[in-house]
Formats: structure tokens, sequence, C-alpha cells
């Protein structure tokens, strides 16, 4: 009797047993995934085909990821085409713009899972910041994880010893110093310029003007009323600094036929053409690094100067919004059941964790990136600087753009790269300025006017200032497009937002 | 196509006999038709009940049977809108192409009909085939590099005119711009058929007219001009039928801030709402109301032809 107790303890034991083996190992499970892809130029290594990245995450998740690549250039368009087929939707993909009309249209349409009430329940997602997902919101629903993005980017960066040429060998304190650097650049000789510009306009005079005090997209004045950003005070200030500095030869008279891809071209040379530009200042301490690396330049001191935060002439200090503390969202789509769902969130979360993050932003240790002996990461094994080329071809097929799927709403925890003069005063910038940095008061309000016809009226808008700026028409031209912007749906686009604000 | 489309008719004219007996009679005229009745169906019919999205507000995920009907709600927004920009864009940009790109290969045609040695005519032809077959976008990217301020042009027209020249900036010069490109892309190319209907026209006709004593300019006028002139009829009247088609490749590419309220077309403004905002609807309704206007284009401009007793397009 007691041996056959003990046989049936026993058996019961093992049963058990097998059953905590079972529960915690990871089901096997597959994930689809669309994601935009910026090395479409290299061949990607599968799963199938022995990426250690993908097996790495299998192994730590269970998860197998089936990922389709869309170049970045179609993903806007894939988007439309992706949604109009539900029955071979990928469950996992990223939107680029929150606030796009299809986005918003199709999360109404139920294409997308409701994540308000279910993020709370796993810690890295539920770790993001209120205010950004908050930003991406519709309807006041949550229907993605945000892509977090540096807030404090934007700024000014310029060569620094071409301003002690010019005889300014201080950084501007504040925005009049400011404008005199710039016209102390654009006269610096007669075949180079000032401010290096291109056919995208819109961070350089949005840099300038909300640097000069405007509000960024929509204003509130004192009584509560909504106005456009291009009817502030200073933003016409920012915008006639642009055109005297045109009129000075501090611009390119060509820069609106110059493509974004060619951008850098007028700084990265060793003869620029241009000596400062309006941008992520993250930019700067790449050209520093370009210089040092294609040139020689010594890292120290640095040629490239980065500049933010600085008062206008009423001590205001204002930064412009690179973004609205994200890129785009991940969204789980309908393709995903109930049942499922809570796998792939839990999928996401792990993503934001020090090893999912460290996964599909650096890779495997050992083969994608290697700790050296400071303590820092790098792309290649320590001592084997020269030959560094090869390694970064290997990234390219393996890492390829899984940074993409990247979200780090709890922060960035890889592992640190090295710093430089620059890049630790860019993150110092990031920690010290964030609060400076102003954000659009009408962002989350809905309007349909507004989503119909936004973007073409922000073009003419932005058309009609490149022409002021190029001296092309004059004040009384420019306020006539404004007026005309009122009229086609402008004062539309005000009604619903003075509505929406009035009502919070 | 077209012949086995023409040849049936005839015996109809006669009287008599019954489709059937007619297909029997040229059943593999028939049996050759059908690729091009099957294309026309699935490329050309069927995506026409798409049109449908044009009167909902189309949600892709919801799709089309799943969409909110709002009948003539986005021709109403559109009419509110700068409609009357677009669609004067649109046809001053046509009209310029018209008048000006349609008789240049019948002129090159005809100059290379009086090319006596043949090799050199061979040639002659040859490169002139050759940029139909470059892309708009290389086309533009040259028109940058030479028209640029640094550019070739752009630096002689400076030194000529004394001050810089805004070749891609200036929304005065973007048409000739344009219209440039297309005669000097597509001109070559379009010879062709006016070569073909030259070889057609009897030589005989330039014997006797030679022995009347008409010069060159008099036989191109009384005998060359009226033997293809039922060709560049037909031409104008398929041209006409895309008279709202600019294209929005080219304009795109060479489209910016100083030059958009010139560059502006229906075309262009369709691809940006539908493709680039994704307002499928509204680019639908648009899209029709064009295809709409180009119909009504297609059948005034025949009728004009019938009533310069040519035979147009039927």
């Amino acid at each position: 009797m007691k041996k056959i107790l003990s046989l049936v303890l026993a058996l019961c034991m093992m049963l058990s047993l097998a059953g905590i083996a079972s529960a915690e190992a990871k089901e096997d499970m597959t994930i689809t995934i669309m994601l935009p892809d910026f090395n479409s130029q290299y061949d990607w290594v599968t799963l199938e085909d022995g990426n250690p990245i993908l097996q790495s995450i299998y192994e730590a998740t269970g998860v197998k990821m089936d990922i389709k690549w869309v170049a970045d250039s179609a993903y806007g368009e894939m988007t439309s085409l992706t949604l109009a087929d539900p029955a071979n939707m990928p469950e996992v993909m990223v939107m680029q713009g929150p606030r796009d009309a299809i986005m918003i249209s199709s999360a109404r349409a139920g294409a997308f899972w409701d994540l308000t009430d279910l993020i709370a329940d796993y810690p890295n997602l539920a770790a993001g910041q209120e205010t950004i997902y908050d930003n991406i919101s519709i309807d006041g629903r949550l229907y993605g994880i945000y892509r977090a993005r540096d807030y404090a980017r934007a700024g000014v960066y310029y060569r620094c010893d071409k301003a002690a040429e010019a005889g300014i060998t201080e950084k501007p304190t504040n925005w009049s110093e400011f404008k005199e650097l710039c016209f102390a650049l654009a006269g610096l000789a007669e075949d180079t310029y000032c401010i290096n510009m291109c056919k995208y306009v819109g961070s350089t005079i949005g840099i300038a003007t909300v640097m000069a005090g405007a509000p960024y997209q929509y204003g509130v004045d004192e009584e509560g009323k909504i106005y456009p950003a291009f009817e502030d005070e200073h933003f016409q200030e920012g915008l006639d600094f642009l055109r005297e500095l045109y009129a000075a030869g501090g611009i390119d008279p060509d820069f609106i036929t110059i493509e974004s891809g060619n951008w850098n071209d007028a700084e990265r040379s060793e003869n620029p053409k241009a000596y400062m530009r309006l941008d992520c200042l993250d930019n700067g301490h790449r050209l520093q690094q370009w210089y040092e690396d294609n040139l020689g330049y010594a890292a120290d001191p640095p040629v490239v100067a980065l500049l933010t935060a600085i008062p206008n002439d009423e001590g205001k200090i204002q930064i412009w919004p690179q973004n609205i503390g994200a890129s785009g969202e991940i969204v789980v789509t309908k393709a995903v059941t109930e049942e499922k769902l809570p796998a792939v969130l839990s999928f996401l979360d792990w993503l934001n964790s020090a090893e999912g993050q460290t996964a599909i932003n650096c890779g495997v240790e050992g083969k994608n990136y290697w700790i050296h002996e400071d303590g820092f990461r790098y792309a290649y094994p320590e001592g084997e600087a020269d030959n560094a080329n090869t390694y970064t071809e290997y990234n390219n097929t393996t890492l390829h753009s899984l940074n993409q799927l990247g979200m780090n709403v709890n922060g960035n925890l890889t592992p640190t790269v090295a710093g430089t003069i620059l890049r630790d005063e860019y993150a110092q910038n990031l920690l010290d300025n964030a609060q400076y940095v102003i954000g659009n008061p009408c962002l989350t309000f809905d309007s349909d006017t507004a989503t119909m016809m936004g973007t073409t009226l922000a073009q003419d808008i932005e058309d009609a200032q490149v022409k002021y700026i190029s001296n092309i028409i004059d004040l009384d031209e420019l306020k006539a497009a404004y007026e005309t912007w009122h009229a086609m749906g402008g004062d539309q686009i005000l009604a619903d937002y003075q509505a929406a604000y009035d009502a919070q | 196509m077209d012949s086995a489309a023409k040849t049936p008719a005839k015996p109809r004219k006669k009287g008599g006999s019954s489709l059937g007996t007619e297909i029997s009679k040229h059943l593999w005229l028939y049996i050759m038709l059908i690729p091009g009745v099957l294309y026309f169906i699935i490329f050309k019919y069927l995506p026409m009940g798409g049109i449908v999205i044009a009167f909902e507000n189309y949600v892709p995920f919801s799709g089309i049977t799943g969409s909110k009907w709002v009948g003539l709600y986005w021709f109403q927004f559109f009419f509110k809108s700068n409609w009357s920009l677009y669609l004067v864009n649109t046809l001053v940009l046509s009209f310029m192409s018209i008048i000006l790109t349609f008789p240049a290969p019948i002129i090159l045609a005809l100059m290379l009909n009086e090319i006596r040695s043949l090799k050199y005519k061979k040639l002659t032809q040859t490169l002139l085939y050759v940029p139909h077959f470059i892309s708009i976008v290389i086309v533009v990217s040259i028109t940058y590099v030479i028209f640029g301020a640094s550019g070739l042009i752009g630096r002689f027209a400076a030194q000529v005119m004394g001050h810089k020249v805004d070749f891609l900036g200036d929304p005065k010069l973007f048409r000739w711009m344009i219209v440039g490109q297309n005669i000097w892309k597509e001109t070559g190319w379009g010879t062709i058929i006016f070569l073909a209907a030259l070889t057609n026209v009897d030589t005989q006709l330039y014997e006797a007219s030679m022995i009347d004593g008409a010069n060159r300019a008099q036989r191109l006028w009384h005998i060359t001009l009226p033997a293809i002139r039922s060709t560049i009829v037909l031409m104008l009247v398929l041209r006409m039928g895309s008279v709202l088609d600019t294209g929005y490749e080219q304009l795109i590419l060479m489209a910016n801030a100083k030059n958009r309220s010139v560059s502006q077309t229906l075309d262009v403004f369709v691809y940006q709402s539908g493709i680039q905002n994704s307002q499928y609807s509204y680019a639908s309704a648009v899209g029709l109301l064009k295809s709409i206007v180009s119909v009504v284009m297609v059948v005034g401009t025949n009728k004009i032809a019938h009533m310069l007793g040519e035979e147009g397009l039927y």
C-alpha cells in the first residue's frame, strides 16, 4: 500500500513538474510585421537563413518574426494598400503619421486594437510618457505604442572656426547676437553662404521663427483665441530676418531646387558652400565626425558649434519641436485574434526591455557589436577599427532596419557608445532643454477640414513664405496668401479648433 | 485588332449575314480578337466599378461595400476649394503643349521625308527616337544640371542677359520648360505615324506636278499635306481626348515652392490628395470630373472634324 502511495505521489510530482516546465517554456508563435526599410539596397537575412538576431529573439521570447520590408519612400502608399486588404494585414505594423487621415479613419473603422485599457498590464509599455501617448491618441483612445524620439533635438549648428574668421569668437547668447553671427558669416566670402537651406524648408523657417518667439503651428492669445502661428508678430520677425539674410547673400538663391537628399553636400566638403544649418543638432555632431573621418580634422577643438535655447528680444526661450516626442507608432491590427493579443503585447513589452532594445538596435554581442575595455559599445571588435566597414556590411544585412520596430518608450536602455565633445554636449542639451520645447496647442483637436485640406493649405502658406524670403513677393502679397488661407478653409479649421479648445 | 474590327463591318453593309455566320466566316480573326477584348474588360471596364468610391467616404479597411455613402459631397467639396486654379493651370499647359508640340513631329517628318540619302535618313531617325526611351526622371535631372545656376545654359543666360535667369523657379518660365522637355523627348517618336502616312502618298502625283512646274514648296502644300491630312486630324482628335492629362511625374519633379502656382494641375492634385494624403474618395471624384470633361472634348473635336469633311475618329 505504502509502495503504491509513494508511486502515486511520485507520479503526481512528476506530472506537476512537467506542468511547471511547460508553463515556463514559451510557446512558439509567429508574428507578421510590416516595417519601413531604410536599407533596401542590402539583402535581408531571414530567420530560416540563420539571422543571429532573429534567432536570439526567438530563443528569448519564442517569437518568430516574419517581417515584410517596404521601402520607406513607398511606405505611405503601401500602408493604404495593406489596410485595404484586411484578410492579409500584418499583425503588427508601423503607422508613420499618428495624425494622418489614413491612421484616423482606419482606427475609427476598427482596423487596430484599442490599447487604452490594456497597456497598464505591461510594465515597460506603461512606463511611456502620458503626454506623448496623448499626442498620438484618436478621440481619446490609444491605438498604438509610440516610437520615442528625442524632444529637444532642434537648433542651430555652425562652423565656429569660420565665425572666428568673421570676427565672432563667442557663441551668441541671444536672438540678436545670433542674427549678427549670421550676417557676419554671410559676408565672409563672395561665393559662400551662411544658412544651408534646401527644398525642405520646414526646419529652417520653424527654428528661426520659434527662436524669435513665435508659437508652433497655432497660438492662443490672452483672450483664449486660437490663431495660426504665421500671423504672430514674432513669426514675421523670423521671416524678415531670413529675407534680409537672403538679400545679403547669406542663402543660396537656388536653395529651393536642392533635394533634401543632397542637403549635406553644401557642408560636407573641404570648401563648404554654407556654414550654418537650422536642423536637428545630432546632424551637427555627425558633421564634426565626418570632418574627422574624411578630412582628418582634430576632434578638439571641434570646428562645429551647437547652439540652442537662446532667449529672444523679450528674454523668452523657446525650442522648435522637431517632432511630437514620437516618430509614428506601432499598431496591433485586427489580424491578431483576441486570444493572441496578450502574447503580442507581451512581445512589444519585451522589445522595450533592455534585452529587447539591444537586440533590435544593436544586434547580438560578439556578432553585431562589441563592448570594448573602456566599457563602451563599438561596431567592431577591439583593435579592428581599420576594417570596421566589413562589420558594417554585415550589420546592414542582419540588423537591416530592425530599429524601426524600436519604441523605447521607457528610455534608451542599449549599451552606450563612447562620447565625443559634441555628442556629449548634444546629450546634455536633450536633458537641460526639454523644458523649452513648445508644442502645438491644437495637435489632438479634430477638424475634418484640417484632415482634408490641411496639407494643401499648409503647402500654399509655405510656398508664399519661400517666395517672400526669396524676394519674389512683398509683404502685401504674403498677407494676401494668408487671407487666401483663411478663405479656403483656414477659418473653418480655426473654428473647429476653437470649439474643441473651449470645450476643454 | 483594327482590321479585325473593320473587316466584318463590310459584309453587313451589303446586308444579310447574321453574327453567327459572321463569326464562322472569320473565325481566326475573332479568335485573335479575344486577348484584346479581355484586356479591355479586365483592365478598363471592370476597374470602372471602383468609381463608386467617389460617392462614398471610402476607408480602405472598411472596403467599398462597408464605407459610408456620401453622394455628391466630394464634388461639392471640390468646387468649394481652389478648383479654378487647377483647371486653369491644366488647360493653359495643355493647350500650350498642343499648339507647340503637336505640329513639331509633322514638321520633322516632312523634313525627314526630304532627305535623299537613305542611310543618313535611317541614322537620323534612330537617333531621334532615343530621347523617347529616357525616363522623365532622367530628363528632369539633366534639365536641373544644365539649367541650374551653375549649369551650362544657366551660366550662359546669366552672361547674355546680365542677370541670373531662374529657369527652374520662375513661374513664367515653368510651362516653357515643361513644353520644351516634351518636345525634346517625344518629337522624334511622334514622327513614326506621320512618316508611315507619307509613304502612302502616290509618287506619280509628284512626278506629274514636277512636269507641271511645281516647286518644292508647292508640292508640299498641294500634295503632301493634303495626303496626310486625315492622319493629322485623327491624331489631333486623339490628342484632344487627353487634353486634361498633364501627367504628374514630370510636373511633380519640376515643381517647387516658387512655381507651384502654375504647376498644380488636376493630375497633380489627384495624385497628391489620392496617393499622398490617401483621400481616395476625393481624388476619385476629381478624377471622374476630369474624365467627363475629356469625353466632351473628344466628342466635340470629332464633331468639328466631321463638319470639316474629315473622317474623324468614328
